[in-house]
């Protein structure tokens, strides 16, 4: 076995708890990570010292230091490489990588990936999410993690899961708590999956502490109402909304959309165990298990990288902790579980393509998920499907599923400059079939 | 670092080791235009979605999102194709 590093893409709690086991193996680790600093979606830092903390369990604060810590003390075996963004793999099994600041796109050889890039939120789509002042919540908490600073005037946070409640609890003790908080679900008529949630002391005490928050700002926290649609109105938004029998419309600056988390949508790249390269997922992106269970995958993950590669025996050692967190997320899905309004045709649903529900509508009803891609142009721009895949595979139940989104491979998975590719040495990876269908797909 | 960027020629300010995104949101600029029209904005804060693509001179099209701010930066809305793979 060579000393070839193993590539851990993403530096969120998975990606930093896969490196620092490998190192502790003995393992020089490569780790990329697209922004300028490390954490992930939970640990986002603060743009400078100066900026407030957000309000948050002190439990994130300490699994965030102790994971700083040892990213330290690992030293030079772990080679961090931030505001690298990983492109994919090209026909020979080379990573990708973009270095954002020298602008330069880099093929690395390594001997087996761990993709540790996150979950995507889910958004249902109504007439109008497109619009500027519509913000996924959990971007909106990353940028206030980043600023501080909450944004300006009314804001709505709607859509289901326990996410609305933290956001909406920290943009109060940020200073500005929203009008209301919209869950879609009706978790109080799920006495049974509240009851199994109570197995995590340390989640139920967390959402716990969100509510009070509210309560105390007198933030409405208003059951099985849903957003049907959006309109400006001058620097405003009028968002209607359906609960029960009744309409309303709440007249706000910013509306915040989140529908629940999704899992492996972020790469599209699917594990492998048998290649070469084995590649495999951890954290968030392979199974949607929260922060505290990702630095555990990321262990297992890096674990089982050791076993294929002969350098290690698999250990089970975080097995019961990633069992505890599927229970937990499984009580909470079964605690918001409501279907979103079926949205009417006018409804965008391919944002970066310009294609509405009703285009989806011409489509023959038996298209498979490929046809639907490929003829109808559905999840083949920039973002990819990250989005609109979801929302595809919701009003398309049927589509075949064996023909899903990943069937059909592109390269890269985001945006590279020109400038940056003319710096990119390897001609054979120039010349790899995926990047010519890419091209001319456009 | 503190200082300013441009926007299609308007200075907005920013915060030391802020993002594009949080500045541009800061300064009220929500509407990134997008293409063909239709409007393009900061949505999911994570580089996932690519509605916040921007061109950044020099740069090329960035997420503004994922995009340290530099002082004296001049950005835009994003076209696609062109200097885009
Ligand atoms: C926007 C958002 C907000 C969230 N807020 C909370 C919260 O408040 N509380 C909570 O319990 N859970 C929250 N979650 C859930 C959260 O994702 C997990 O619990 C936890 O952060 C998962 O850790 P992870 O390491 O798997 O992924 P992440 O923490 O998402 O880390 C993935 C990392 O990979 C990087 N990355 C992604 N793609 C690439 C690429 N192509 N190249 C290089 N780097 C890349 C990202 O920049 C990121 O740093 C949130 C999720 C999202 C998406
Ligand atoms: S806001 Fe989605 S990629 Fe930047």
């Amino acid at each position: 076995m060579s000393d070839a590093p193993v590539l851990v893409v993403g530096a969120g709690p998975a990606g930093l708890g896969a490196a620092l086991a490998l190192a502790q193996a003995g393992v020089p680790v490569v780790l990329t990570e697209q922004r300028d600093a490390i954490g992930g979606a939970i640990h986002r830092q603060p743009a400078s010292p100066q900026v407030p903390k957000v309000l948050r369990p002190a439990r994130h604060a300490r699994s965030f230091a102790m994971l700083a810590a040892g990213l330290a003390a690992a030293g030079g075996r772990i080679d961090l490489r931030t505001s690298t963004v990983f492109l994919g793999l090209d026909g020979a099994d080379n990573a990708l990588i973009d270095d954002r600041r020298r602008q330069r796109v880099e093929a690395l050889s390594p001997a087996g990936i761990i993709l540790a890039t996150g979950a995507v939120e889910k958004v249902h789509p109504f007439p109008g999410w497109e619009l500027p002042g519509v913000m996924t919540a959990g971007g909106a908490q990353v940028l206030l993690k980043e600023t501080g600073r909450a944004p300006d005037g009314p804001v709505l946070v709607a859509g289901s899961g326990p996410l609305l409640l933290a956001v909406a609890a920290q943009l109060a003790a940020a200073g500005n708590p929203p009008v209301a908080v919209l869950e879609r679900g009706r978790p109080w008529r799920r006495p049974t999956a509240l009851a199994a949630m109570l197995a995590s002391p340390a989640n139920v005490a967390e959402g716990v502490g969100y509510a009070a928050r509210l309560l105390r700002h007198g933030v409405p926290y208003v059951t099985g109402a849903a957003v049907t649609a959006v309109r400006t109105q001058g620097d405003d938004l009028d968002v209607m909304v359906r609960h029960g029998a009744a309409e309303r419309t709440y007249r706000v600056r910013h509306l915040l959309v989140h529908d629940g988390l999704r899992a492996g949508a972020s790469t599209g790249i699917t594990e492998t165990r048998d290649g070469p390269v084995p590649v495999l997922l951890a954290g968030d992106g392979r199974e949607i298990l929260g922060a505290d269970a990702a630095v555990a995958d990321g262990r297992r993950a890096a674990a089982e990288m050791l076993a294929l590669l002969g350098r290690g025996a698999a250990s089970a050692g975080d097995e019961q902790t990633l069992g505890a967190a599927r229970r937990f997320q499984a009580a909470l899905a079964r605690l918001c579980e409501a279907p979103p309004p079926s949205p009417p045709p006018e409804t965008l649903v391919c944002r970066c393509e310009g294609l509405r529900v009703a285009d989806l509508d011409h489509l023959r009803p038996d298209a498979s998920m490929r046809e639907l891609r490929l003829v109808g142009r559905f999840g083949m721009g920039p973002c990819q499907g990250r989005f609109c895949g979801a929302s595809v595979a919701a009003l398309r139940p049927d589509a075949d599923p064996s023909l899903k989104a990943s069937a059909v491979p592109r390269w890269p998975v985001r945006p590279v400059s020109l400038a940056s590719l003319a710096g990119f040495g390897d001609p054979a990876a120039r010349t790899n079939p995926r990047i010519h269908q890419d091209t001319e797909d456009r | 670092m503190t200082g300013t960027f441009f926007w299609q020629g308007r200075r907005v300010p920013f915060g030391e080791g802020q993002t594009l995104a949080a500045a541009l949101l800061a300064a009220g600029l929500r509407d990134l235009g997008g293409p063909d029209g239709r409007p393009a904005r900061i949505f999911c804060g994570i580089g996932a979605c690519q509605a916040c693509a921007v061109t950044v001179e020099g740069l090329g099209v960035v997420e503004a999102c994922l995009t340290p701010a530099v002082d004296g930066m001049r950005l835009g809305p994003a076209m696609t194709g062109d200097d885009h793979v």
